[in-house]
């Protein structure tokens, strides 16, 4: 009996995650008390939207790849590392084999949590679980351990919970979002470095009467916030740094914008499935914890509109490629998370209560810290997506991106990485 | 034959939380017969593609000094006063 149960089990995690993911999700909006049409639907949209984002990830290596490596060969530029974008990195996450795992013991320690008063947030936003769950594949690969994957998912999203209440007064005042909290690790990755450094800032004296309009840099740089032009810009560079004759520039370019272009297209389908899943739960929860004073977890993603934010964005767009360019020990190439900074600023921002050049500041600071993790950890991350089904072609690409390369994320698969092979 | 409503939803990366709107909004649509064509932005981009929106959802602020209504969408997101964003987009939808 055993074992026919463990065939079926190895079976389908032979599957790929392709066909895995949309099998799991099928079960469990049926446990969750879906119709199966419904279940079955959500269950095969994740399949098409994984499918088509590896479709992207191989177009961007297979195209930026051999520009990556001619641009070593020429120039002597070490940037040999793709930044593939958190949206890869978020399916490459999901194909772990114990990811869906993670929704339910996410759950139980957000409900065991709120039952012992330990947190007041209540994590609603379900996708960024991927985070956890990233976490949980990375310490996995490391210590060879699949429990102690779990187990360092799990504190993830305890201690996401525990940043979200001690932040919360801040989205509060700055945002005036009450009742908001953000247990996004994105957003709450750099604070332990961010906090202090911003404290130390605040002895400089002059350093507050320093201003610049959130507005008039909006206008002037506005073009950072483009993917589509951004990514004609940056292929057609790499194809003039490496090189290469016009008509392959002509193609990077236009190879490049379409990345950016359709990658949050397919991460956008890959979430449509997603959608009816964290509906149910959200139900779940708020029919259990509504009737108390809580904060709704949420993706920081509602705090970008703020005019600062988007400023502050724009401006370490260029600041984190030149970073890349000088910084010793880098070996990252930004791309695809250029579109991920104002994540990585928006609780610094608020701490540092609006003001853009100190902003600035804090963010150059935790750019430089992002491409040297992201460096260190693409080791991993390469593994990650070979262990998906991503195809690389032949010579030793390798990925990384900027929005895992987070310092908690980092700390995580460091600190568990010591108990492990 | 109703004429089309174009709404704009926009958010941090036009990938996650707008998804999630766009959504519920087609689906609200969809049961109050409205047809809707919806396009999804980043919140940076919305000052270039409001011109000829019947509607701006985002689930954040959005820059100032533009003419089409404006309907905060965080509500489903957080799951608190889903109806009540419901009945806003409606009778802006319905004004017309």
């Amino acid at each position: 009996m055993f074992s026919a149960v463990n065939e079926i089990v190895q079976f389908i995690l032979g599957l790929g995650a392709s066909v895995m993911l949309p099998i799991i999700i099928f079960i469990f909006g049926l446990i969750l008390g879906q119709k199966p049409s419904r279940a079955f639907k959500s269950g095969v949209t994740i399949g098409v939207g994984f499918i088509g984002i590896n479709l992207v990830i191989e177009l961007l290596v297979n195209e930026l790849g051999p520009a990556a490596t001619a641009m070593v060969e020429r120039v002597g530029l070490e940037l040999r590392i793709i930044d593939v974008g958190w949206p890869a990195m978020a399916s490459i996450s999901w194909a772990w084999a114990a990811a869906a795992l993670m929704f339910p013991i996410g759950l139980a320690i957000n409900a065991l949590m709120l039952a012992t008063k330990t947190t007041k947030t209540l994590n609603v936003d379900l996708w960024n679980y991927w985070q956890f769950v990233f976490i949980g594949a990375a310490v996995n690969f490391v210590t060879g351990s699949l429990a102690l994957g779990l187990i360092a998912g799990g504190l993830a999203s305890a201690l996401a919970l525990v940043m979200a209440d001690y932040t919360a007064p801040y989205v509060e005042k700055f945002y005036n979002m009450p009742g908001i909290s953000f247990p996004h690790i994105t957003a709450l990755g750099y604070l332990p470095i961010a906090a202090p450094l911003n404290k130390l800032l605040d002895k400089i004296p002059g350093i507050n009467k320093l201003y610049a309009d959130p507005e008039t840099i909006q206008k002037r740089f506005g073009v950072f916030g483009e993917p589509l032009i951004m990514g004609l810009l940056i292929g057609a560079i790499l194809g003039i740094v490496a090189g290469f004759p016009l008509a392959d520039i002509t193609r990077i370019a236009i190879s490049m914008a379409a990345v950016m272009y359709l990658m949050p297209r397919m991460v956008g389908i890959l979430m449509e499935g997603l959608i009816p899943i964290s509906e149910s739960a959200r139900e779940l929860m708020q029919k259990k914890f509504g009737g108390r004073q809580l904060y709704i977890g949420l993706d920081a993603a509602v705090a970008l509109g703020e005019p600062s934010v988007i400023a502050v964005g724009l401006l370490l767009v260029p600041i984190t490629i030149l970073l890349a360019l000088i910084l010793p020990g880098n070996q990252v190439l930004p791309f695809a998370d250029l579109a991920v900074i104002p994540f990585l600023i928006c609780l610094v921002v608020a701490f540092g209560r609006g003001n853009v050049i100190r902003s600035v500041i804090l963010g150059t600071v935790i750019m430089a810290l992002v491409l040297l993790i992201a460096t260190n950890i693409s080791d991993i991350q390469t593994a990650l997506a070979v262990n998906a089904g991503v195809d690389f072609p032949e010579g030793a690409t390798q990925i990384a991106n900027l929005d895992r390369a987070n310092f908690l994320t980092w700390v995580f698969i460091r600190v568990f990485g010591l108990f492990g092979k | 034959m109703v004429k089309e409503k174009r709404i704009l939803v926009a958010c941090g990366t036009s990938i996650a939380t707008s998804t999630v709107i766009a959504d519920r909004i087609r689906n609200l649509c969809e049961k109050h017969n409205i047809p809707v064509k919806i396009i999804q932005c980043k919140v940076p981009e919305v000052r270039s593609l409001a011109e000829g929106m019947d509607l701006i959802v985002a689930s954040t602020r959005i820059p100032s000094g533009i003419n089409v209504p404006y309907v905060n969408g965080v509500s489903y997101l957080s799951g608190i006063g889903m109806e009540n964003t419901d009945q806003e987009i409606l009778r802006i939808l319905k004004e017309e």
